[in-house]
């Protein structure tokens, strides 16, 4: 239908939206709203108060030395299109390929995806995959958590009550790297049956995987990293029969659940299916950038 | 509260609920009822306007949100009389059926065109994901929008349908009335 | 193949010239039945139920009525007459005329999710969206029946008083099981269709407003403007004294030939006096509004060793849902068309249709017609694997012929060219691609079909047509159809341009308007360039023959010899403008329009015995397809590379349209193929938003080539055929025989969704050897 009544703020800092957040338990914040609009006209939230954080200076990327960091309002076009950001974080540019349409992806962003923490997150494949720093700003200030701490179950995150993501720290591995992203779905636009984004890097032959870097989406409670399917390809040789076991080890690994739409035996199988292509993708880019 | 904005080139300044989606804002209280409700989840394209510049589903953005900022819809692309070469395109085709789709799938189509998100008909395809038509099938679609971006798109047909002529041969792959297989 | 008969030459009929509603279309200025506003107007919505099956203990509305802003919020106490009957014609006296009830707002019991409570009317959406939210329904939760196999079972909960059977149809013909005992092969297998929306862009959605007189008057997206009676009795009024005007309609498919918000805008209008407008949302009309039947098919079919036809066993069981509507005609089209386009000497159809708590079933683009192109088609794969032939070989063997009956005991009266078809298809698909990678395959299918175009023949078809020409020499169409995208009123404008030769930008229709337009019936059942087409067309000739009598005086020429143009008449060297002609005929008492009926052809009327056998459809429309999918042999992804799509169309009006009807319908049929299902669990609605409910997007259609075959035959207006729904029926079977051919895997059970192909390819060995 539509939302029902709210009330509304546009703070013009992050301060005066974490003054306005933290005085009104019902409040939200609200990044580019493309899932969470949609769930306040489904009935599916009803916030009190809704904080726009429009305003804020939280776009922009910015490269350190092994890492790239970006603003939490980076919308998803950004990412996928920006020439920039596809040569330094060209996972992130891959996946966000496969989020929604065209339009979410011109009004989402990054720290609002993350923050939503959809079980089936691309983005929050990207972000485990690469690794790195959420920063998350609080009436005490600033603190950092490893990213790999980020996700803390079914839509939840480290972000707590009266806190707001404000941007991501992604460390992007070097030269003898490569990604891999792949992505099964029931149709353009859906959600995820199951995506893997892979990050692997070479040993110093260029003959073998040193360690490669495995998340999932699609098949938890959240977005999360399959270590099992990492030990698999570590120091090996990225050849069929491993792919093949990998595919195995990595739906053995995950343990989604079953819905009305799809069974979770469907699901480990995809799961391994994407696993083995984004490893595979991840390790023939490496080669070749080798 | 009031929201001030450029729409299709005139400035306005309404007041709306802050609860309301831009969608609401633009067919309740702007009059703009060239822009459709077809799901409000985001998913159809139906909604979709130009908000600076860049297409958006008007059912997912709240009318605050585009406080200062220029909005174009559909209504606004004929000019001087003429429909816009891909409006021209679309009718020509038989890109259009019931219509409903139309409006938003030409906005979106033209943000493609114009980023360079068009260059082969499977690209053209995916940026019009999310653009939902349950008429056509989508392919006069798909071929409207490669002649726009190909530039073959006629700048003179008239936006009035009163005025306008029909081309029997400008009407697509079928246009001659062939007997038999195979047309 | 038949020469092309065109008795008015072919000026515009023929020409696949751009749509006059287009032009509006593409700019956003058509107003859509949403888009339409009175002043002092009310807004309607309505409390949906909660619960698939209920009784309903109390209906709180005092909170509802105590918001600011509301005017009204009614129950089925309020509404004048709340039950709506309906005729269930079928073979089965339980049910039989005017027998199935359903209700205007629940009334003691909910029979499925989403029905209809309570009706709101505010002054603005936010407080009718506040007082639904504050309607409590007291709910006393029944057992739900979800499963059509045990509808029927003594112990099921019955949904209405009469019972759960719905309706029947029971057809035998031949000597069925010595028609078995005599064939080489015998193939069996039982198939399975889902519950599908139609998914058009438009929600439901109308105004409503009492007019001068009385007159309760509805603006509203539908394809049936006489729905307007329905109205009328549910407000006790006379038939008269409501009337229905559909603007253009953003699609239709079925999903608006039963009504939707007209009865709410009508009560609201008549019991308030205040204008009122209600919209359904997407989620609403997900998940209240009716759906495609599921159907489970079981089918024995037997050949000869040349893989003749000896024998058919074939029985069908349809879920209905939770209220009868059109249901049982359903069934009829599912009877009618179980055998497909083939001759078969001993067939007998068992097809029932049963109530259930799923949401009510009915009407929808192929309209019972092409769920069973899954089995029939099917079956002639199957048997074509079993006994070596070519799959379009053994379907060349057996198609029907003019003059062959269909097992209900219809002649087929017009040429069936689905050899013409089927040579032309098979040639055009050429060389199967190559697969794009390790652990895809790719495989072809072909499908063919039958589906019949105009309403059952003893509902006793008409359309009648207004035509007129102005002083200036402008020509009007008066006719109550409903235009629901396909084309409708602009194939009207090319029949009477063609005849009376003013060029159609100078033609003006008026359509959709049950009070001041002639009625013309439904726009459903693939009818209206049918029946409407030729009521234009007749009204155009006799227009065309009173003005060349009048113009033959004043050329000094035959009457024969006078020819319609752009312009006005000419004939013997000299010409005449528009306005001097009619000025001349308003002289001699000739008027300058006719009103014109076409009458569908009589059979005979259809009884409730069992021995019952007659011509069901005026005619059919025929076509063969064929398509190229990639399965992915690890994820069970089907990627569609290629379609081609042929139909005999008789004579394309206008080939643009044609094209239109032919790719939509395959893109709906590919979608009904892979992804499209509505999921219930225990009678609740799992599938209520555009997320969940997947319609195709560009990237899954492939290009889709229409192949348009014109035999100059079929009863529309110059022999055209109609084919808006036909396209439908065979994108199912054909891509269910592409994957057989890319894996080896036979699939049943639509939609054949990833997890179904890869399930299938696991338990037959993982695809490999496959390709």
């Amino acid at each position: 239908m539509f939302p029902r009544p709210f009330d509304y703020a546009r703070p013009d800092s992050v301060d005066e939206a974490l003054a306005a957040l933290a005085a009104n338990p019902g409040a939200r914040p609200l990044a580019g709203g493309q899932s969470l609009v949609p769930m306040m006209s489904l009935g599916l939230a009803a916030p009190d108060l809704l904080v726009d954080l429009a305003r804020l200076p939280l776009a922009g990327s910015e490269n350190g030395g092994g890492s790239v960091r970006l603003g939490a309002l980076t919308r998803h076009r950004e990412l996928e299109r920006s020439a920039e950001l596809a040569a330094r974080a060209p996972l992130a540019s891959e996946a966000a390929r496969f989020i929604g349409n065209p339009r979410v992806r011109n009004r989402g962003t990054l720290g609002g995806s993350l923050s939503h923490a959809d079980p089936a997150s691309e983005l929050g494949t990207v972000a485990l995959a690469y690794g790195g720093q959420a920063v998350i700003a609080g009436a005490g200030g600033e603190r950092t958590v490893d990213l790999d701490e980020f996700f803390a179950g079914f839509f939840e995150t480290a972000v707590g009550a009266g806190e707001l993501l404000t941007a991501v720290e992604l460390d992007v591995p070097g030269a003898g790297s490569g990604h891999g992203f792949h992505e099964v779905a029931g149709r353009a636009d859906d959600f995820a049956t199951a995506a893997a984004a892979a990050v692997l890097t070479l040993d110093g032959t260029g003959a073998a995987c040193a360690t490669v870097r495995l998340a999932l989406a699609g098949v938890g409670d959240r977005p999360l990293r399959v270590e099992a399917g990492e030990a698999v390809c570590a120091g090996a040789a990225i050849d069929a029969p491993l792919l093949g076991r990998l595919a195995d080890a990595v739906a053995d690994a995950v343990s989604p659940e079953d819905d009305a739409f799809i069974s979770a035996g469907y699901r480990k199988r995809v799961a391994g299916a994407c696993a083995a292509r984004a490893v595979e993708s991840a390790w023939t880019r490496a080669r070749e950038a080798a | 509260m009031e929201v001030g904005f450029t729409l299709n080139g005139k400035a306005r300044r309404l007041d709306v609920p802050a609860h309301w989606t831009l969608l609401r804002m633009l067919r309740d209280i702007a009059g703009s009822t060239d822009v459709k409700h077809g799901c409000g989840e985001g998913v159809c394209g139906a909604c979709a306007v130009l908000v600076d510049g860049v297409a958006m589903n008007s059912c997912s953005v709240l009318a605050p949100q585009v406080d200062g900022a220029t909005v174009e819809t559909v209504g606004g692309l004929a000019a001087g009389g003429k429909l816009h070469p891909l409006q021209a395109e679309m009718v020509m085709r038989g890109g259009v059926q019931c219509g409903f789709c139309t409006p938003g799938m030409v906005l979106s189509a033209l943000e493609a065109v114009r980023i360079g998100a068009a260059g082969s008909d499977e690209e053209i395809r995916h940026s019009l994901a999310g653009n939902l038509c349950r008429c056509t099938g989508y392919g006069k679609i798909v071929d409207a929008v490669a002649a726009y971006r190909d530039g073959e798109a006629p700048d003179d047909v008239p936006a009035d349908a009163g005025e306008h002529e029909h081309r029997p041969e400008g009407g697509g792959s079928a246009a001659s009335p062939g007997v038999g297989v195979g047309h | 193949m038949s020469d092309v008969e065109v008795e008015a030459g072919s000026r515009i009929v023929g020409a696949g010239i751009a749509r006059h509603d287009a032009v509006e279309k593409v700019q956003g200025q058509t107003v859509y039945a949403a888009d339409f506003a009175l002043p002092r107007m009310l807004h309607a919505m309505l409390k949906r139920s909660d619960y698939a099956h209920a009784r309903l203990r109390g209906v709180d509305v005092s909170a509802a009525e105590a918001i600011d802003g509301v005017v009204a919020v009614y129950t089925a106490a309020d509404v004048p007459q709340n039950t709506v009957w309906v005729d269930v014609p079928g073979q089965t006296l339980e049910v039989g005329a005017l027998k199935a009830r359903s209700n205007v707002l629940a009334d003691e019991v909910v029979r499925y999710h989403g029905e209809p409570v309570a009706l709101v009317a505010a002054e603005s959406e936010d407080a009718a969206l506040a007082a639904v939210d504050a309607i409590v329904v007291d709910y006393e939760p029944l057992p739900v029946v979800d499963d059509p196999e045990h509808a029927l079972d003594d112990d099921a909960p019955d949904l209405h008083e009469s019972g759960n059977l719905l309706a029947h149809w029971e057809i035998e013909e031949g000597e069925v099981e010595a028609g078995f005992a005599g064939a080489a092969a015998v193939v069996e297998e039982e198939y399975r269709t889902q519950f599908i929306d139609h998914a058009y862009l438009e929600p439901e959605a109308g105004v409503a407003w009492r007019d001068t007189d009385g007159v309760i008057t509805i603006r509203a997206a539908t394809q049936v403007v006489e729905h307007f009676r329905d109205v009328a009795r549910i407000l006790e009024l006379p038939d008269n004294k409501v009337r229905l005007i559909t603007p253009y309609v953003g699609g239709g498919f079925g999903g608006k030939e039963d009504m939707t918000v007209e009865p709410y805008l009508g009560i609201v209008a008549a019991l308030t006096g205040r204008p009122v407008r209600m919209v359904w949302s997407r989620q609403e009309s997900l998940t209240a509004r009716q759906n495609r039947h599921a159907v489970r098919m079981r089918y024995r079919t037997g050949a000869d060793a040349e893989g003749r036809l000896v024998a058919m066993d074939i029985d069908i069981l349809s879920d209905g849902g939770a209220y009868a509507l059109l249901s049982a005609l359903v069934l009829l089209y599912s009877t009618t068309c179980a055998a497909g386009p083939y001759r078969c000497p001993n067939v007998r159809i068992s097809a029932r249709t049963v109530y259930t708590n799923h949401t009510p079933c009915s009407a929808m683009r192929g309209f019972g017609g092409m769920q069973v192109a899954l089995g029939y088609e099917g079956q002639m794969d199957r048997l074509a694997r079993e006994l070596g032939i070519d799959p379009l070989e053994i379907r060349r063997r057996n198609f029907v012929e003019r003059g062959d009956r269909l097992p209900i005991g219809q002649e087929l009266e017009t040429v069936v060219e689905l050899p013409a078809l089927v040579e032309a298809v098979g040639e055009r698909a050429g060389e199967r691609p190559e697969p794009s990678g390790p652990r895809r395959a790719v495989g072809r299918g072909y499908a063919c079909n039958l589906q019949s175009y105009g309403r059952c023949i003893w509902l006793n078809d008409w359309s009648s047509a207004w035509v007129g020409f102005e002083l200036d020499g402008t020509l009007v169409i008066r006719i109550a159809v409903p235009d629901i995208g396909g084309g409708q009123a602009s194939s009207l404008i090319q029949i009477a341009s063609e005849v009376l030769g003013v060029p159609p930008q100078r033609v003006t229709i008026h359509i959709g308007d049950s009070a001041l337009n002639p009625l013309t019936g439904t726009t459903t059942a693939t009818r209206q360039l049918y029946m409407s087409g030729n009521a234009v067309l007749k009204a155009s000739r006799e227009l065309r023959d009173a003005l060349a009598g009048v113009a033959a005086g004043l050329l000094e020429v035959d009457a024969e010899r006078v020819e319609f143009g752009p312009d006005g008449v000419s004939g013997g060297g000299a010409s005449v403008s528009f306005e001097k002609l009619l000025a001349a005929a308003a002289s001699v008492d000739v008027p300058w329009h006719v009103l014109a009926t076409h009458h569908a052809p009589k059979g005979i009327p259809w009884q409730a015995d069992e021995s019952w056998r007659g011509r069901v459809f005026p005619d059919f429309t025929y076509g063969c397809h064929a398509v190229d999918v990639e399965v992915d042999l690890d994820t069970g992804g089907v990627r569609l590379l290629r379609y081609i799509a042929g139909h005999d169309v008789g004579r394309a009006i206008n080939p643009v349209s044609v094209e239109g009807q032919i790719e939509g319908a395959v893109a709906m049929g590919l979608g009904y193929a892979l992804s499209e299902r509505i999921v219930f669990e225990e009678a609740q609605n799992l599938s209520t938003t555009f997320s969940q409910y997947l319609i195709p997007t560009a990237v899954e259609m492939p290009r889709i080539e229409s192949l348009v075959l014109e035999s100059g035959e079929g009863m529309g207006p110059f022999n055209a055929r109609g084919i808006g729904e036909p396209p439908i029926g065979p994108p199912a079977p054909a891509v269910a025989a592409a994957i057989h051919d890319a894996c080896g895997v036979a699939l049943t059970e639509l939609p054949f969704t990833p997890e179904r192909v890869a399930t299938a390819i696991a338990v037959a060995g993982g695809g490999d050897g496959a390709g």
